[in-house]
């Protein structure tokens, strides 16, 4: 499994090739921007799998169900009847992991987080990726190597940022 | 024969006495000139020394460089360093002596007590006297001696270490100086006991040189059993898995470590079978560890860091901790005791080479692997390692078991930082 250093390794590798003399470079630029997307996704992944590992008793059912990303059911037959169980798969949007995390850490007032600049790159960032993800014939997509480097760079301080609010200090790159 | 007490010595019949056996022994150059002899005394320990010169063909004969701090227990540990006799700096140091070079200060005491023949025990210029028995005794020179006198085991200890604190002399030296001093040889008989050490086997001068277990990690194995054996009677069986352990290293050098003094003063380390139990498991442990790896037909590299893992700092404290938490819970200690499982995948049961590649998310670029070094965080991972592995009875150290481990101690470290609920 590659840790987030390596994703943001790898995307800086690929921005350099994109910003070389070589002709027709120019599609390092779409892996850039992906992996340094994976880089966040992969930080906040394991994050939470810390808190997965942890006895099942430390955290209520329903915040088990976002850690572990499964859906919570009412049991309504069976052996299990009138509990609540934790079944199937339900995948969770990044930056509804990322405000479980800093928020049920004691961090920053989310409101306060949202209004900020970092949070704005954050989901310009978020857009572009989406679409090249999962694109689509009438959706045009336009990158240049500055908004990926800044992408690169909103990465960083997006898992900087969980990291001072959960860990209480900072990763090295 | 005219002995004078200085003025800052108290006067003792008995030390003068020894001072004129001594005098009566050998001549020096101070006699030869009907000079006095004056008996000093340190104001530290009060001991009681002479300096005088000797001509090298008597320290030649005089002098043994196998001093022991306890002269009544003729299993005392060997006190000196090795010699580094084909180090650079000894071979200038002995072909100076063939030269005539005058040395001084040698540190030595007069004691008849054991090899009467040798009455004065080398304690500082162990190489210096080597070299004027080798090659010194042609030109006959006159060298420098500090002599001792009627020594207690406490002033004797003292000596050595300050004739030694202006060398390289590691802690493992203090430490094994300081140990014989203060606990008698009670750490040693453990380690024989439990398997550590064969017959006359004793602790290292330098544990990183060699590939025995040091005074400082078998007092950190003891006392980390009894601190955890204590955490467990604060914590319920419950709590067990829900809290982050913090695994103890022992102070080393010339100061003795205060909880291992105070555990030593508690305890009979010789007499309780539950911590010998532990010391016999570990040992277990450690030599199929170095079995697996030394074995040319297993695929892990054959080096001195995977041979020796159960011997690194927080590899030991963190199972030894776990084995006193564990004292109360039969079944998860009986688990504990047993060896991690192998396969030829994994052919070493501490999976040596996984370990020292193992990094978390938190980790700097710089972090050199799970259980590798003795910090805090190594420690505290290694303790939840062998915690989790107690909960099964078969289990393989391998990645994925590593992964839950140090998630756990990071999860709970994180919570414990503040959470909402």
């Amino acid at each position: 499994m590659f840790t987030y250093r390596e994703y943001l390794d790898y995307a800086g590798r690929c921005l350099m090739n994109a910003m070389s003399e070589e002709p027709i470079s120019d599609w390092f630029l779409i892996p850039a921007c992906i992996l340094s997307w994976s880089a966040i996704e992969s930080f906040v992944n394991n994050m939470l799998d810390d808190f997965a590992s942890l006895d099942p008793g430390t955290f209520d059912l329903h915040e088990r169900s976002f850690l572990l990303e499964k859906r919570l059911l009412f049991v309504n037959h069976g052996e299990n009847i009138g509990q609540f169980i934790l079944e199937g798969k339900e995948y969770r949007k990044l930056e509804d992991k990322i405000f479980f995390l800093i928020s049920k850490s004691g961090g920053r007032g989310l409101k306060n987080v949202k209004g900020e600049t970092l949070w704005q790159q954050f989901q310009n960032f978020k857009e572009i990726r989406d679409s090249l993800v999962h694109p689509r014939r009438g959706k045009e997509i336009h990158i240049e190597e500055e908004m990926v480097e800044g992408f690169i760079e909103t990465s960083k301080q997006i898992i900087q940022l969980i990291s001072r609010n959960v860990w209480k200090k900072e990763v090295t790159f | 024969m005219n002995i004078v007490f200085d003025s800052n010595a108290t006067k003792d019949t008995k030390v003068k006495d020894a001072v004129t056996n001594l005098l009566h022994e050998v001549e020096t150059l101070e006699a030869s000139h009907d000079m006095p002899v004056i008996v000093f005394q340190d104001g530290v320990k009060g001991s009681y020394y002479i300096k005088c010169s000797l001509l090298a063909e008597d320290a030649a004969v005089l002098c043994d460089l196998n001093a022991k701090l306890d002269v009544k227990n003729l299993e005392s540990y060997r006190a000196n360093r090795e010699l580094l006799l084909s180090h650079a700096t000894y071979l200038k140091m002995e072909s100076d002596s063939v030269a005539g070079r005058e040395f001084n200060d040698i540190i030595v005491e007069y004691n008849t007590a054991y090899d009467q023949d040798t009455p004065l025990k080398v304690w500082g210029g162990q190489h210096r006297i080597n070299a004027i028995k080798r090659g010194g005794k042609e030109k006959n020179r006159y060298h420098g001696f500090r002599i001792y006198f009627r020594l207690n085991k406490e002033q004797r200890t003292e000596v050595a270490l300050i004739s030694n604190t202006n060398i390289s002399v590691s802690n493992d030296t203090f430490d094994r100086m300081i140990e014989e001093t203060i606990f008698g040889d009670a750490l040693r008989n453990w380690c024989r006991k439990v398997g550590f050490f064969k017959g006359k086997e004793d602790f290292p001068d330098t544990g990183s040189r060699s590939e025995k277990i040091t005074v400082k990690r078998a007092r950190s194995f003891i006392v980390n059993f009894y601190l955890g054996k204590e955490k467990s009677g604060q914590i319920s069986s419950d709590d067990l898995d829900r809290n982050v352990y913090e695994p103890y290293i022992a102070t080393s050098g010339v100061t003795i470590d205060d909880q291992y003094q105070a555990l030593m003063k508690k305890h009979n380390i010789l007499k309780d079978t539950d911590l010998v139990k532990a010391g016999e498991k570990y040992f277990d442990l450690h030599k199929i560890q170095y079995e697996a790896v030394k074995n040319p037909k297993t695929k892990t590299k054959n080096r001195k860091a995977y041979r020796n893992k159960a011997l690194v700092e927080s590899v030991m404290t963190g199972w030894s901790y776990v084995a006193g938490l564990l004292q109360d819970h039969s079944e998860r200690l009986t688990n504990h005791y047993r060896i991690p499982k192998t396969n030829t995948k994994i052919p070493d049961p501490l999976n040596a080479e996984e370990m020292s590649q193992y990094k978390h998310d938190q980790d700097p670029p710089t972090y050199r692997g799970l259980g590798t070094r003795s910090s805090l965080k190594d420690r505290q991972r290694i303790s939840q390692l062998f915690l989790a592995k107690s909960r099964e009875k078969d289990i393989f150290l391998d990645k994925k078991f590593m992964n839950k481990a140090v998630s756990q101690t990071v999860g709970i470290i994180a919570l414990s930082k503040g959470y909402i609920s």
